[in-house]
């Protein structure tokens, strides 16, 4: 991760850098997770995040943004998804950092499975995180 | 006149197979292109479990990487790939 917020903030590191970091959780709907496998579509993948790095560059007016996001089996505890912004000015870099997770949320082809003690489950999309996404769609209007 | 399918997550579990190819010619003629409704309706032949997976609500469908409605044209040589909604990040 430290290497990851060096090559964000370069040489220079403009005015304002936000990062947003997540990591697997624990539990979920009450249950204990003991791990987390990340399917994903590796080709749709990369277009998908390189596209909503250069939208989000665009509209939040970013000198520079990473979008990092890991797949395969990871342990409870282990980042699952980084994002970092550089801009002018605090309130750019923060809610681009909001607006890369929440359209990550939604389109990026990656899956969750959980593996618990009661066995191994696809993890279904919450009604939560579209609401989320949809509330950029509807401030770009 | 060949295209690419590809499954993934619980559609992938669900029907076994990750990745198979789709002769268009079975299904499109020069008159009648192929869409993605079209190529579902061909894959549902399959089976009871194809037409299920296939046909549940909130499948989504990526021509060549992009996420498309069941009415896009779909040509050889193309990329088409069928899943459950994304749950990353």
């Amino acid at each position: 991760m430290a290497a990851e917020y060096a090559e964000l903030i370069g040489d220079q590191p403009g005015a304002a850098v936000a990062t947003f970091t997540g990591y697997v959780r624990g539990h979920a709907e009450g249950a204990a997770v003991t791990a987390l496998e990340l399917e994903h579509y590796p080709e749709m993948a990369q277009k998908v995040l390189m596209t909503l790095g250069e939208t989000a560059a665009e509209r939040f007016k970013l000198t520079r943004w990473r979008i990092v996001h890991r797949h395969g089996s990871l342990a409870v505890s282990d980042s699952i998804v980084w994002v970092g912004a550089v801009a002018e000015h605090r309130g750019e870099a923060i809610s681009a950092c909001e607006f890369m997770m929440d359209t990550l949320k939604t389109d990026a082809p990656f899956w969750k499975r959980e593996e618990g003690v009661a066995g191994d489950k696809w993890v279904a999309q919450r009604g939560i995180d579209t609401r989320r996404r949809e509330r950029w769609q509807e401030e770009a209007q | 006149m060949n295209i690419t399918i590809k499954l993934f997550a619980a559609l992938r579990e669900a029907l076994g197979e990750s990745e198979l190819q789709l002769d268009l010619a079975e299904i499109a003629s020069d008159a009648s292109p192929a869409d993605v409704a079209a190529v579902k309706a061909a894959l549902a032949n399959r089976g009871t479990d194809w037409r299920e997976a296939l046909y549940q609500p909130n499948l989504v469908h990526a021509l060549n990487h992009k996420v498309v409605f069941t009415d896009a044209v779909v040509s050889e040589g193309d990329e088409l790939a069928f899943f459950p909604p994304m749950t990353g990040g």
